[in-house]
This record gives structure tokens, sequence and C-alpha cells, in this order.
């Protein structure tokens, strides 16, 4: 994080679910990011909910996330860690990221990147470049 | 108060009902108890409170707190408390400026005049102050971005994710951290990850955090975890004590060129698309076929449509409540076998549950919850309950989904669109070069051709007939499908019916109906699931452990026979005639009935594999696959068609259709008596030996050498015999070790070692010649049991003994008769047929010796089994060697007619000496001999051997002695008596013929070391092989020859020519080893000129006869191939 933080304050970590089993581990279509549904909904996507709104709102947790992920990568260091900047997570928060989510973000979420001049980048690995 | 509740303070707290809750309940306290200075931690501790929303924690911690405060009285002075409490927002200065005033001013009123209380709020303004000074001191910037960061964190602006990066620029350096591979309990990948995860935040701000970057891990890599880290003590250090991950077993760095690739991997794409066939995975569906509907938009339900699985038999009253039925249909889904596929009958389904569970709505039934349109259950799934892959619906299955709305079936048409959309994919990779295709859509349709080659999904073929014949064309695959006409012989290779052979009958479309090789009934498959193949029958005859015909037990009580493997499971006919069908698991074990032998209604013995016909009932004839209990036989006959040909009858209505060599009158001997020996021994003859063994094993206390294994070369002493298992007494260390009987040398008092059984040849049976000489020493019951099953064992000789041996001896005089029964003397006499009149001398010559040369019955007993001829032959000799004739004997019997003849007046008398003599010991071992002279006594033997009872047995030979005329008579029952046990002595004897004059012994060669004998089998088969085969062919060098005097113990000690180890050999298993080129050296075996060393001028020609120039010091010669060795001065 480009702030300057107070050097006892630890950067922000998103919700680690309590439970790696359950089937309802959600991941977030755009950030990747792996939270329960409750969290999603309580506090929203710790990285992109400025975009994906989900805060609130079961219908987007529900259209900006999926249970159909592969790989889960708990991420501690995001800065200097080499399998967050391939994931493209390294400017997230620390937490637990998938690392395949399978599915599209719905297309508000995508016209919203645009406008911003941000290129949705499915993480599917459907398009590598 | 009132203006507290109100503050906008407390109102901006998030969770403003709990926290006001909160504050009201610490007010509460606060009336009665006293703060003192600590406020401000408190105060502290507050914020966090707050911060942390819903804390029953917080509340609890302050609880305590205010417990272990001193409260001495009230005060109003509690408002400003609160306010303080409240006021960790960090909000608005002003604000707080102005609770401290109210404060003041409120409090102001109760409290005056209370030194105490003047004191205390003097101390909290000036705290006020203090702490406007710091707020004040504090940088307004970093305030806003802290309250920014603390409560906006989600509105943080989200710019992307290094889009503009291209992935392979990502690829990981040198400078970055590298990637470990730790392994995991498999299953519990995800959970280390997030335990990781944990513990990364627990010790975070602790002395020691984790130093490493990221754990990450894959579905499709199971049982490892990947660590992202500096050094591989990090991730030690990080994997230290969690449950489940292994780094003792590696922590192993990924190179740097493979660390993308692992998070690459892409799962196989399963596509769904509406229309497609899936499988459901489990519940009352599971495994049913259905079609895809619709998938919903996130891709994670899938609309399915499937044949309905209602049960119209419900077992509650229809009259039940609505709740209590749906908790019994649900509690049998679990329970009870589910209600077959039927579609969807409004009428059937009212009758059984009740026209008001089913609801009607415009084109659908609900029914219990589910859609039911046109007849079938439309239901939502989620992807993860559902195959999609290798769904291979069958046609039967498919054709469910063909229904009409009008309910009628629709024709093949329609099918076939269906299914090819099904086939589609599989059509592709199911094709071969050399199969013959034909296009049925697009352009080229109705070209056919065979396929020349595919790539990806062009397929090029070159076209047959019309006019394009011998053309290339090249056709997308999906276009294609396999072509095959009527007379092809195919193979299913893959779907339900697998391996199905059969010849095409006819061919529709792409639906191929065949007629089964196995089963003779049509079967309809698809063309993409055949090939054109020469093959007959199904390959997958074996299941797990269990094969087609294959003796099973299925429970205590039940046997079967496997008649037909199916995909996975067997049809199984069992002893009493039921046709069952039998899963792998559910066999408990497969019986070997390879042994087992019973009586056919004639009284002849029956055995597995004889060709039989049913005296009664259906008269139906086929081979015995299986003997169970002497009772019941499992016959098989190709055919009958019913149950693959097998079936089951009883052995008593059974009569063998091959005629047996002797084919006795029943009646002029009981054979039945027999037969319960017999029948016994084969069932219980493992057993009955086992039994019946004396007391005291003979070979314990013997003296042994460790011959092989970790103790090798130890000396010991055997404590205890367990069947082949000796526990033998160390000298070294007092330690007792269990060792295999064969790998122990017999330790003589000389330090000599040999054979632990003694004469046995290693080949031999040992259980077998063991049980039965000891068993014969003591006389009882045993041996016979013993025998019996030895018999079965070696199954040859009893046959055997009735053929080769006895049928020479039948010619001459009714004595025939006798070998075959008493299977010890009768033995040897077929040796000399020529000069039967002989036998007999010399066998009683030789008789009498070995007891009266005092070699211990016992012993005999053990030998027995082996000699023939042979064995008697040499039984003289080494019997003490108390004869002369002896000697002679050691000599080859069979050559020496003439000496045999002397002696036959003695043998007249021999068989009295026997009786007293030995048992079974002896029996074995004379053979010939005493049938001869004791025909007569050789009847009853077999009977003897068959009851058992020896002694009666026996006494009948003495009696008997010297009427041959009578023999002839007796003879008829001894055929019984030749299968019988005995016989299968005889098996071990010849093997001492040949060693007789072994060729090492016969000629005169001085040096014999030097020698290169070749390794063979021994003289009685293919199962009698050194050490088990391992060394045959292989040549060796003769080191040094055992030479005990006794044949049969000696040894040859050779190097191996292939890799110089050392290994003792037994002398029949060695044979001379011809020359093979030119050059090679050789010696003579010769009684005119041994020792002769040469050189082989030239090997050609046919080896019989051979004649083979050789040259040396004294010139040239030329020898017989047979006569020359080759050889290696030492």
């Amino acid at each position: 994080m480009s702030d300057p933080v107070d050097p006892n304050d630890v950067a922000p970590v998103a919700p680690i679910p309590s439970n790696a089993r359950a089937k309802q581990l959600r991941a977030c279509l755009l950030c990747s990011i792996i939270q329960s549904p409750v969290d999603f909904r309580k506090y929203g996507c710790p990285n992109c909910e400025e975009i994906t709104q989900m805060k609130q709102s079961q219908d987007r947790v529900a259209s900006c996330t999926t249970t159909h992920f592969d790989g889960v990568i708990a991420l501690l260091e995001p800065e200097t860690s080499w399998v967050a900047r391939w994931q493209r997570t390294a400017k997230y928060v620390r937490g637990i990221y998938a690392v395949q989510v399978k599915g599209h973000v719905p297309e508000d979420v995508e016209q919203e990147l645009l406008d911003r001049g941000i290129q949705y980048r499915r993480r599917d690995q459907t398009e590598m470049d | 108060m009132s203006d507290l509740e109100n503050d906008p303070i407390l109102g901006e707290n998030q969770e403003d009902d709990e926290n006001s809750d909160d504050e009201r309940e610490q007010r509460r306290r606060q009336k009665q108890r006293r703060r003192d200075d600590d406020e401000e931690d408190e105060e502290e501790d507050e914020e966090d409170d707050e911060e942390d929303p819903g804390d029953a924690r917080g509340k609890k911690r302050r609880k305590v707190r205010y417990n272990t405060q001193s409260s001495r009285r009230l005060d109003v002075s509690r408002y400003l408390d609160t306010i303080a409490d409240v006021d960790d927002d960090e909000e608005d200065d002003d604000e707080d400026e102005e609770y401290g005033k109210d404060d003041f001013l409120d409090a102001g009123a109760p409290e005056e005049g209370d030194l105490d209380d003047i004191n205390r709020r003097a101390a909290q303004h000036a705290r006020l102050d203090r702490r406007q000074q710091e707020l004040n001191d504090e940088d307004l910037a970093k305030i806003a971005q802290d309250v920014t960061r603390r409560y906006r964190p989600t509105t943080q602006k989200y710019t992307g994710d290094m889009n503009e990066i291209p992935q392979r620029l990502l690829m990981p350096s040198v400078q970055d951290a590298n990637l470990w591979q730790v392994r995991v309990r498999p299953g519990k990948e995800r959970e280390i990850v997030f335990s990781l995860m944990r513990k990364a935040m627990d010790l975070e701000l602790s002395a020691r955090p984790l130093q490493i970057l990221s754990v990450f891990q894959r579905d499709s890599l199971p049982g490892m975890i990947y660590v992202e880290a500096r050094s591989s003590q990090q991730v030690l250090q990080a994997c230290n004590g969690l449950v489940g991950v292994y780094p003792s077993r590696g922590v192993i760095l990924v190179p740097i060129e493979e660390m993308a690739s692992l998070l690459q991997i892409k799962k196989k794409e399963t596509t769904i698309t509406p229309g497609s066939w899936v499988r459901i995975r489990r519940g009352k569906y599971g495994g049913d076929l259905a079609q895809v509907l619709d998938i919903a938009e996130n891709g994670e339900e899938v609309g399915l449509k499937f044949v309905p699985r209602i049960d119209l038999n419900p077992k509650d009253e229809l009259a039940t409540p609505d709740g209590k039925k749906r908790k019994k249909l649900a509690s049998g889904l679990s329970v009870g076998p589910r209600p077959p596929q039927r579609f969807f009958n409004y009428e059937e389904v009212v009758k059984a549950h009740g026209r008001r569970n089913v609801a009607k709505r415009n084109q659908v039934y609900v029914f219990g919850g589910e859609t039911y349109r046109d007849g079938y259950i439309e239901k939502d799934f989620k992807v993860a309950a559902l195959i999609l892959e290798n769904v291979n619906p069958t046609l039967d299955e498919i054709m469910k989904f063909t229904r009409q709305e009008d309910g009628g079936e629709n024709d093949a048409n329609v099918n076939l669109s269906v299914i090819a959309e099904a086939a589609k994919k599989e059509a592709i990779t199911v094709l071969q070069p050399g199969d013959h295709v034909e296009v049925f859509e697009g352009e080229q349709t109705g070209v056919h051709g065979v396929v020349l080659s595919i790539a990806n999904d062009i397929v090029t073929l070159r076209a047959q007939g019309m006019d394009i014949d011998g053309e290339r064309v090249d056709v997308p695959a999906r276009s294609l499908r396999k072509r095959f006409k009527a007379g092809d012989h195919v193979k299913v290779m893959s779907g339900h019916n697998a391996d199905e052979t059969g010849l095409v009958v006819a061919v529709a479309e792409n639906i191929v109906t065949f007629l089964s090789d196995m089963s003779m009934q049509e079967v309809s498959v698809f063309s993409k699931d055949l090939r054109e193949a020469a093959e007959v029958g199904s390959s997958t005859n074996i299941i797990g452990n269990y094969e087609l015909h294959d003796l099973v037990q299925i429970d205590p009580q039940t046997v079967g026979v496997i008649f037909k493997t199916e995909r996975d499971s067997f049809r199984v006919l069992d002893q009493n005639g039921n046709v069952r069908q039998v899963l792998p698991h559910q066999i408990s074990m497969r019986k070997d009935s390879n042994r087992a032998i019973a009586t056919d209604s004639e009284g002849h013995v029956l055995r597995v594999r004889d060709n039989v016909k049913e005296t009664d009932g259906e008269g139906r004839k086929g081979q015995v696959l299986h003997i169970y209990q002497s009772f019941y036989a499992f016959l098989f006959n190709r055919d009958i068609t019913e149950n693959g040909g097998v079936f089951v009858t009883r052995t008593r209505v059974l009569v063998s259709q091959a005629p047996k060599g002797n084919l006795l009158k029943p009646g002029s001997v009981d054979t039945t008596k027999m037969n319960p020996s017999l029948n016994g021994g084969a069932i219980g003859g493992m057993v009955g030996s086992q039994m019946f063994r004396g007391p005291r094993d003979r070979l314990i206390g013997v003296s042994v050498s460790v011959k092989q294994g970790p103790y090798k070369a130890h000396i010991g002493v055997i404590k205890d015999v367990n069947g082949t298992i000796a526990r033998v007494e160390l000298q070294t260390g007092n330690k007792v070790i269990t060792v295999d009987k064969t790998k122990l040398w017999r330790r003589n008092k000389d330090g000599t070692l040999e054979d632990l059984e003694g004469f046995r040849g290693p080949a031999m049976g040992a259980g077998a010649g063991r049980g039965g000489g000891r068993g014969g020493g003591r006389g009882g019951f045993g041996p016979p049991r013993g025998f019996g099953q030895n018999n079965f064992n070696q199954n040859n000789f009893n046959q055997g003994s009735q053929n080769p041996y006895n049928q020479p001896s039948f010619n001459d005089d009714g004595r025939t008769p006798a070998p075959g029964k008493t299977p010890a003397y009768g033995g040897r006499t077929p040796m000399h047929p020529p000069s039967d009149s002989r036998t007999p001398a010399w066998n009683a010559s030789r008789t009498p010796n070995p007891y009266s040369g005092g070699a211990t019955p016992a012993w005999n007993a053990s030998r027995t089994p082996n000699p023939y001829a042979t064995e008697a032959a040499r039984t003289p000799g080494w019997g003490a060697g108390a004869n002369s004739n002896a000697q002679g004997f050691g000599r080859s019997p069979a050559h020496f007619g003439d000496q045999a003849n002397e002696w036959n007046y003695n043998g007249g008398r021999t068989p009295g000496h026997n009786p007293d003599r030995q048992d079974n010991g002896w029996n074995p071992t004379s053979d010939d001999l005493d049938s001869a002279q004791t025909p007569a006594a050789s009847a009853p033997t077999p009977s003897a051997w068959g009851s058992s009872s020896w002694g009666g047995g026996w006494d009948n030979p003495r009696g008997s002695m010297g009427f041959s005329a009578e023999t002839p008579a007796a003879s008829a029952p001894t055929p019984a008596a030749a299968e019988t046990p005995g016989p299968s002595y005889l098996n071990h004897d010849d093997e001492y013929d040949a060693e007789h004059d072994h060729w090492i012994f016969r000629y005169p060669i001085e040096d014999k070391t030097g020698l290169i004998i070749t390794i063979k089998n021994g003289p009685n088969g293919p199962a009698d092989r050194y050490d088990g085969g391992i060394y045959n062919g292989h040549r060796g060098q003769v080191l040094s020859i055992q030479d005990p005097g006794k044949l049969d113990k000696a040894f040859v000690y050779i190097r191996l020519l292939t890799d110089g180890k050392m290994i003792s050999v037994p002398i029949k298993y060695i044979e001379e080893t011809p020359p093979e080129k030119r050059g090679d050296r050789v010696i003579v075996l010769d009684d005119v000129d041994p020792s002769k060393i040469g050189t082989v001028y030239t090997v050609s020609g046919p080896p019989e006869g051979m004649m083979v120039p050789l040259t040396n010091e004294q010139g040239s010669i030329q020898m017989e191939l047979d006569k020359i060795c080759l050889y290696r001065s030492s």
C-alpha cells in the first residue's frame, strides 16, 4: 500500500474463511479472493468492492462471485510474492485467493471497468498473453 | 442522558444498536461504582471494543474489570466517563469539548461540596485538556487517512491489477522467492493452506513471524502444497507443528521454469450445452442419464430432464398428513430399494399418493416439490453433482428420452440425431487408421473408404467404390462413422457390452446388430463402439482374482462356479443349481479343486478334467470342472447353452466317458471300501498327514547347517518341525530361528553336509515323502492318508503305475496285478520285464537287506517314495551294504539279467520278510518283486491302503507268498489299489535309476574336476528341477564330487560359468555338455580310452550319433558326440 502507514499497523487482511472445507466458499470473479458468502455480503470484496458493490447485496454476491474455482492461495506478502504478481493480485489485500476462477463478471461490471480504462481479464486462464 | 443517547458519535457507530446497549449497561454499572484513574486505559479498551463489532468478549472483559475495581460511591461524573468512552472515535474536537463542558455543568450541581469529587473532576479536566492537545498535535491529514483507511477500506479506488503487463513478463526470475513443494496429507491440502494463512496472521506481530510469502495448492495435484519462500528453512518453520504436513518427506525446490506451469494447470474443460447428456452422481437418481435443458448464468446449476423414479407403493397411508409423509419418503430414499424409472403418470401418482399431493400448473405437474413435464422430471442440479465425462449413454437409455408427447416411442430416426449428438465427441477419438468408415453428412455423404490418417479432426480416407475409387478424401471426423456390413466379425470396444464379440447381422445407420459369440443373442450397439476383430470370445474372463470357471466360495455353505463374467460381476452357478449374480467382493475365496477326487457311479476315481456322462437324468456329457466335497461335480459342456454350459450334478451319477486303462469288473472286490479312504485322502489329506504325524519328528535333534539366508553357515540343532518349517537352535548366541527346511543341510558328525531329508532329491515333494515315510514307520493309519494325498498330487503316477510298468508284467504272467497293487514291490519289477522271473529273486535278496542290514526302516520309508526299480536297486546297496548281492544290484539290476535270476529264489522268500519289516516304506520300494510272488498279497494290499488297516494288509502277503498263480485273480482289485496312494511314490523313484550308473561315475576318468556340466531337469519330468529350475541350462565346472557311496546322495560341487557362483547340485540334475564349436576342449567319456583330452576339430551334422573329430597329442580320433564332454583343465 502506498499510504504511509503506522509501522505498528498491519496491512489489511481479508477475512479468512473459518472452514476451508466449506463447499460454499466463493471466489470473486474480478480479483479472485476467496471468502465465505457471509463475508462477501457483510464486508463486500476487500479489493474491488468499489466496482462490484457486493456489500449488503445477496444478488451482487451471487453474480460477482462463484464457487467454481480451482486452487487456493494463501497470500501473505502480496507485494513481494511472485505468486501474487503472476496472479495479478500483488496490489490486493492479504488473504485467500483462488488460482483459477471460472466465470465472467456481470456486464455492468465489465462496462464499469471499461469506462475506467481497465481491461478486464478473466481469471479462468482461457486467455493468456 | 438523553443527549448522550442522541450523540452523533454513537449514531455514527456501525453497530449502533449493540453499542448503545453496551453504553447503557455501562452506565448502569457506573451508577454504583466509582471510576478511578485508570479510565484512560479503559477508554482505549472501549475503543478496541467498539471497533470490534458485536463483541461479547469486550463486555466480559469490562465486567471483570469493574468487579475488581474499587467502587466507593455513586458519581455523576459517570457521564463524563461515558463520553470519554465513546469519544474514542477521534471525531470532532469540538464535540469533545462540548462533552467536557456539558459534563462539567451537569455534573457540577449534584456533586458540589464533595472534595473528592472536585479533585477528581480536576483530574478529568486536566486529562481532557491533555487529550485535546494531543489531538491538535496530530497531523490532521494523517487522522483523515486513518479514518479513511479504517472505516472505508472497501471504497478504496479499484485500479485494476497490473493489467498492462503481459503474463509472459511476469515469469519468475532469480530474484523472486522460490517455490517449495511440501507433501501433505491428501485431501487436506486446502485446509492446510488455510491453516498456514491463519498461522501467519497469528504470528505476524510475534517475535518470529512466518517468513513465507504465499502458499498455494492445486486440486489437480493432490497431496502437495507449494510454499513461496526464500529458503527451505522458512518453509520448515512455517510447516512446523501443523498436522497433516509432512516436511520430513522432503521440501523440494520447484525449478524456476516450472513455477508458472504450476499455476497454469487447467482443469479439463467440460462444457455443458443444452441437449447434452450427463449422469447424476448420487442420490435417488444416482447413475441415471439426464439431458441438459438449460444452464444457469453462473454455470453452477443445470436444469435437467430425466425419467423420474416415483414410489408408487408408498408405505404410509394416503391420509397421513403431509409432513409425516415427506419424512417417510425421505427416509425411504436411503433405506429401501429405489423405485424403478417410470414416466410420470398423473393417474398413477394420484392413486398412490392422493390427489391433494399432485398439483397441475399450466403444462406441468407438481408433486412432492418437483416439477414434471411430459412424464419427465425437471430439476435443477449443481454441476458438482453431475458426471459430465464418459457419460456413454446406451441405446436403451436414450430411447427413454425419445418419447413423444403422446407417450408413444419415436422411431429410430429421431434416435439417431440424438445419439449422433451424444456420440459425436467420441467418434473422433475412436477412429483409427485402417478403419472402414463412411461419410454420413456433408458433401461427401455416402462415400466410404479406409482411414489413412487422422490429423486433429480431419480424417484422410481412401475412397472405395463409386467413381472416386482410390482417391484420397479429407473429411471432418464428425461426419464419419464406422462402417460395418453383415458378416463382419466385430468386437465391442466400450460400453455396456464391452468385449463382446460377434457376427454382424444387421446394420442400420450407425446401429449395428450382431450375434454375440458368447450368448448367441443379438446385441445392438453403436458402430462407434465396434471394431472389426478376428478374436472370438471375451477377454473379460478375469475380474479381479477370479476367472471364468473358477470354483468360488460364496458363503460358508455355498460354493459355485463362475460361468459368466460381466462387466464387474459374475454369474455363478452354485452347488444347488441356483444361479446367482455376485460381485467380486462377495466372493470369499477361490477354491482349488485340482486335487479333489470323487468316485463315479462305478466306483472309479473321478477327477477334475475327466470327461464324464450322467447315467441318469438327462444324460448330459461334460468335462469335470470342479469337484466339491466329493459329492458335487461341476461339469462344462459348451454345447449346452444354459448357464454358459456349466451345470452341476452329483458325482454318483457320473460315469467316465473315456475307457480307463484297467477296466474292472465291479464286484470282484468291494471297491467302495476303498473309496472312503480315497475320499478322505482327497479332502482331508493335508490335515490328515499333519494330524497323524508322530509325536516327535525324526528331524528333531538333528544337527544342521543353514544353507541360505541371513543365517547361512550357522550351525544348530533342530528343536521343532512344523510342516516345512524348522525351528533351529543355533550354536551361537543360543538363538532359536525359524527356517525353511529346504534351507538346511544335515550336518553329520564328521562335519560333512548332506541333504536334510536324506535320500530325497530336492525336487521331491518334501511334505509328501516325509508324510509317507514317517507314517510308515509308525505303521499307523496315517500313512495311507498321506499317501492318498500324494497320489493326487503326482497323479501321473497313479495311472502310470498301471500302465508303464505294470503292463509288461501283465504280459508275462498273472503277476502284473500285483505291481499295480502293491506299489512297493511292483514298482521295481517292471524294470525287467523280459526277465520277470528274475525280479522276484533280486527283490528278495535285496529286500531282506535293508531290513536285516540294519538300515533303519524309518529311513527306508522316507526314501521309499522315490526309488522305483532304482530304489530297490539302491536300497540294498546302502542298506548297510550287508549283501554282496546288494552291490550287484547297486549296479544296474536291469542290466544284469543273469544275476537277477539267481536271486529269484530268494525272492520267493522275501515277501515273508516284508511283512515283518515294514509297511509303506517297503511297499513302494520293493514294488514288483513282491508282485511277482505275492500277487495275492497285492490284492489285499490296496484295500489295506484304502482302509488303512495296515496290519491286515501285511499279513496277507505272507500267506500268499509264492502263489503267483493266484495273483491274476487278485490283480483284478489291484487296479483300484493302483489308484490308491501307493503308486504315487513311484514318482520319485526312477530318478535313481539313472544315477545308478551315472555317467559321471561310469567312466574311470582320473580327474573329474574340470568337467563342464550342464544343469538340466531331473529324470522325473519338468517338475523335477534343481532349485526350481533357475539354473537349468547353466553350465558349471566341476570342482569336486561328493560321493558318499550312495548315488542318490551324490552331489557335484560346481562353479557356474555364468556368474562364478559355487553351488552343489545333485548329480541327477547334471548332464554332459557337448562341444559347440571348433577348438573346444573336450574329454572323452569312454571306457576304452577315458580321460583322453582333445580339441574339437569341427562340430557339424545332426546331433544324434554325430562323430566329432578330435585332435590331441596322440593324433586325431573321432568320437560320438554323446561320449565327450566339455572340459576345462583346472
